[in-house]
């Protein structure tokens, strides 16, 4: 134990505080979108109402980010494009960590033909080029934003499989559960209530990552042309439409563009941290 | 000695050390204040169980604690200089050149992806400058031949084709190939097996005369210091207590401490009916800042033992001890190993009722994918009755923990018969269901690692509660039933309220055994159940088994390769070597008369503080 809180110590020596401040930034970053997201009212204008009259125009102390071809206001379409940056990621998040966690756990856990039938089809599904594939699906599926939340969804289960899988694996040699599987416990339990416990760490921070994929990977379907409606407000799908009038209006493609870039590092930058704090809690143990 | 020690200028010496950590915000303190002279050619001893800061001491003199560590206070001089002020450029060249350091675990210290011969030439004090590839080469098997390898082909290997006695004697080869004047040994002997670490002491000692190189032995185990030492120091929870010459600490002990570890210590000649450990658990060095260190578990401690930490004090010639009572309690403390309870003559073994609990016939186990080596089990055949307690010595390697895990179901033997209680572990299908849960009815197992047996994200009560209702699903009240568990293993039943991390050593493996109490099971094994324990613990545990033993009559298989702790719980005993049993029978009359050669070679290994040892 002696030997295992001093590695812990010494890992974290001089950069305890930085990291600590550097996600308390990210996460006032993430309540600020958040609370954007779940607030269309925040938004000064009406994000769909067109405005033919002010037309394209750059940034004006009425419209702070300017406005875009049909007069929209950006500022009010990030804000309210927060929702889906958010909303589908966050699905995809879900849908990856529940079926993503379940398989691994049970093939890391029975292992053999059970563990083999899993991991085959995760190598399947990761020699699909994904962004190709949600495409196809898409195309073929008439598309949409809730589509291309489905397709991530499905995509990036695999991915969450295989990394439980692999924490698993590190698990069952340990004693405890040895030790358990001599008291006759069942396997289902097994799982569930001593292996699982002990990955959580690696299931959170693996959520996270997934999250900022699901984000980015979302985005560039809308910018595709593969995601959101047109119309709608979505950043991804901003950036494509504005992507012309670069030049009148940058803020149009700007905002957009920092908003998903500073959340995505931001989930990533978080992850990482509430990784280290759970392992380190782990590991004292 | 004493020569020795005349001479002025020690060729090591620590002044006033403390050690601390930098946590959150806090520091910790590691080591709270050590004073420690070394003179040239002298073997100095530094003795204390997990936590009492002598490894980081180890570390600070040759100037690798790890980053959040620190010396906040104090002095390490040698050869006239202060070794805290170097820098990590002037620290490289006294490093290895000057202060040899081998470190405990021979399986990390040697770099696993270079050849040992390289690891050598690398150490060698002129390494790279002007020596031809076939000179250093030379020069490097030599400093093989001088630490007992004569093989020339070792210098070619990797580490992971050698054994850990193997790799601990290149690990010295390369920390004295620059001629130090001062070897540093962290437990150099305590990962390996009780044969070969007196080869590796009797090497360290043979090398330390060789070449009058001063030697810092940090050790857990007070034998092995007296047997090499020619002065101990007894650390405790960060706090000097005691120091003195080897043979006089071990006559008599002028610190409460010292005493309680020499009669914590189970004797090998004879069995004792119970050992007198000392009670609780080493403390957190911040716990007892400003008194006595010891206070809280020293019987003869009073009131004034806590007021503020006592100085170290000369009470007899070149005898320093940190107790203040020690004048009125010293004569209380002389000769502690004699005074030791001898043990009732052990009942007759009782006959066992309707046959062996448990048989074996010429079990064998081979491993996938070395079916070209030599088997793990090569068919032993053994017996274990009713309710007796039988001993599996052997060193690793030689299968007993195979056999152990496959007794519980961890492991399926290849071939031969394995019946436990009715059920026949030995089928060639897999266990069913039914069979799988009559087994875990009978048989429970005990592990030697107590900080990762039990599982770190549930409560002690949660644990077991589990079994107690997988067991008995009938069971009214678990948590009474929880309570009593914790209860019959000397634990207060709040701690069903906690997760293992506040737990020691010790109460760790009380908890796994009560965890495998809670089934009722038949027979119990345990696989190396002490060795991960301070000894103070070590007794304590041993005592519990004892008297688990003798009030519940349940049986034991006892997995160990020490042979004083096996005489102090065992019928009857199978020695294990390379997969056979070698020899068996009632535990006194083969640790008294041992019939096989390895056995003989096992009882002479065991540390002994005096005597043939290591000579």
């Amino acid at each position: 134990m002696n030997g295992v809180s001093e590695r812990t110590a010494s890992g974290r020596h001089g950069t305890a505080n930085r990291s600590d401040v550097t996600a308390g930034l990210c996460f006032a970053f993430l309540a600020v979108i958040c609370a954007l997201a779940l607030g269309p009212s925040m938004a000064p204008y009406d994000a769909m109402g067109a405005n033919l009259t002010i037309g394209l125009g750059p940034p004006t102390e009425s419209h702070w980010l300017g406005t875009d071809a049909l007069g929209r206001d950006i500022l009010s379409r990030v804000i309210v494009g927060a929702r889906a940056a958010l909303l589908g990621p966050l699905i995809v998040t879900l849908v990856s960590m529940v079926f993503g966690n379940a398989l691994g756990l049970i093939a890391g856990c029975r292992g053999g033909w059970v563990d083999s039938v899993v991991m085959r089809w995760v190598d399947l599904m990761l020699a699909l080029p994904g962004l190709l594939v949600a495409v196809v699906v898409i195309g073929a599926l008439g598309g949409g934003y809730w589509v291309a939340v489905a397709v991530l969804g499905v995509l990036l289960v695999p991915f969450d499989a295989r990394v439980i899988r692999g924490a698993a694996l590190e698990q069952i040699p340990r004693p405890y559960v040895e030790a358990a599987r001599t008291l006759g416990v069942p396997w289902w339990r097994l799982t569930l209530f001593h292996v699982w416990p002990n990955v959580s760490a690696v299931t959170v921070a693996n959520s996270f990552l997934a999250f900022a994929m699901a984000l980015v990977s979302l985005s560039g379907l809308s910018f595709l042309g593969f995601g959101a409606d047109a119309g709608q407000p979505d950043w991804g799908l901003m950036i494509a439409e504005n992507r012309t009038n670069l030049f009148e209006n940058p803020a149009s493609v700007v905002a957009p563009g920092c908003l998903l870039i500073l959340t995505a590092t931001c989930v990533n930058l978080l992850g990482d941290w509430v990784y280290q704090r759970l392992s380190e809690r782990g590991l004292s143990r | 000695m004493n020569e020795v020690e005349s001479v002025d200028e020690p060729a090591l010496e620590i002044r006033r050390l403390r050690i601390e950590a930098a946590g959150r915000g806090t520091a910790t303190t590691i080591v709270s204040s050590l004073d420690l002279s070394l003179a040239a050619g002298e073997t100095v001893g530094i003795v204390g169980e997990s936590g009492s800061g002598k490894s980081m001491t180890a570390r600070a003199v040759v100037g690798l604690l790890p980053p959040s560590v620190f010396v906040s206070r104090g002095e390490i001089r040698y050869g006239g200089r202060s070794l805290l002020e170097l820098t990590e450029r002037q620290w490289r060249r006294i490093r290895g050149s000057e202060l040899g350091f081998v470190m405990q675990d021979p399986f990390t210290m040697l770099n696993p992806v270079r050849k040992c011969g390289r690891v050598i030439e690398e150490s060698l004090p002129d390494a790279g400058r002007g020596t031809s590839r076939r000179q250093r080469r030379a020069e490097s098997i030599e400093r093989l031949a001088e630490v007992g390898i004569t093989d020339e082909a070792v210098a070619d290997r990797y580490p992971f084709q050698l054994s850990g006695g193997m790799r601990q004697r290149v690990a010295i080869a390369a920390a004295i190939a620059s001629e130090p004047q001062v070897l540093i040994a962290d437990e150099p002997s305590t990962a390996l097996d009780v044969t070969t670490q007196r080869d590796i002491l009797l090497l360290l000692k043979k090398l330390q005369a060789a070449r009058g190189m001063g030697l810092v032995l940090i050790t857990h185990d007070l034998r092995v210091a007296f047997a090499m030492c020619d002065r101990v120091y007894v650390l405790y929870a960060g706090h000097l207590v005691e120091a003195a010459a080897a043979a006089e600490l071990e006559s008599t002990p002028m610190h409460p401490y010292t005493h309680g570890l020499l009669i914590s210590e189970p004797p090998v000649d004879r069995r004792v009916a119970e050992l007198t450990g000392i009670p609780g658990a080493v403390p957190v060095p911040d716990d007892v800042a400003g008194r006595c260190a010891f206070e809280p578990r020293c019987a003869w401690s009073t009131p004034t033992c806590r007021n503020g930490t006592p100085p170290l004090t000369e009470v007899a010639p070149r005898h320093l001890s940190a107790c203040t009572r020690v004048r009125e309690i010293h004569g209380e403390m002389a000769h502690p190993r004699s005074r030791m309870r001898l043990a009732e003559p052990l009942p007759p073994a009782r006959p066992p009722s309707g046959g062996p609990l448990v048989r074996g016939r010429d079990v064998r186990k081979v491993f996938d994918g070395r079916r070209d080596q030599a088997p793990a089990l090569a068919g032993v055949s053994f017996e274990i009755g009713y309710g007796e307690s039988v001993g599996l010595v052997g060193e690793s390697g030689s299968g007993k923990t195979t056999l152990a895990r496959s007794l519980v179901g961890l492991e399926r033997i290849t071939s031969g018969e394995l019946v436990v209680d009715g059920v026949a572990v030995s089928a060639g299908s897999r266990l069913d269901a039914r069979d799988r849960r009559r087994l875990s009815h009978t048989v429970q197992m005990v592990f030697q690692d107590p900080y990762s047996s039990l599982n770190p994200m549930r409560t002690i009560g949660s644990a077991l509660k589990e079994v107690v209702r997988l067991h008995d699903p009938s069971a009214t009240d678990p948590s009474a039933r929880v309570a009593e568990l914790l209860e019959s293993v000397g634990l207060p039943a709040e701690l069903a309220q906690r997760k293992p991390v506040i737990l020691s050593g010790g109460q760790r493996q009380r908890v796994a055994i009560a965890r495998a109490l809670a089934v009722r099971p038949k027979l119990l094994v345990f696989d190396e159940p002490l060795s991960a324990l301070d000894m103070s613990a070590q007794a304590q545990v041993l005592n519990l088994l004892t008297r688990l033993h003798r009030d519940r009559g349940i049986g034991y298989l006892f997995i160990t390769h020490d042979l004083a702790m096996v005489r102090q719980i065992v019928d009857r005993v199978y020695v294990l070597y390379r997969g056979d049993i070698v020899e068996s029978g009632p535990v006194d009359e083969v640790l008294a008369r041992p019939a096989d050669q390895y056995t003989k070679k096992l009882i002479e290994s065991i540390p002994r503080p005096t005597g043939t040892w290591l000579t």
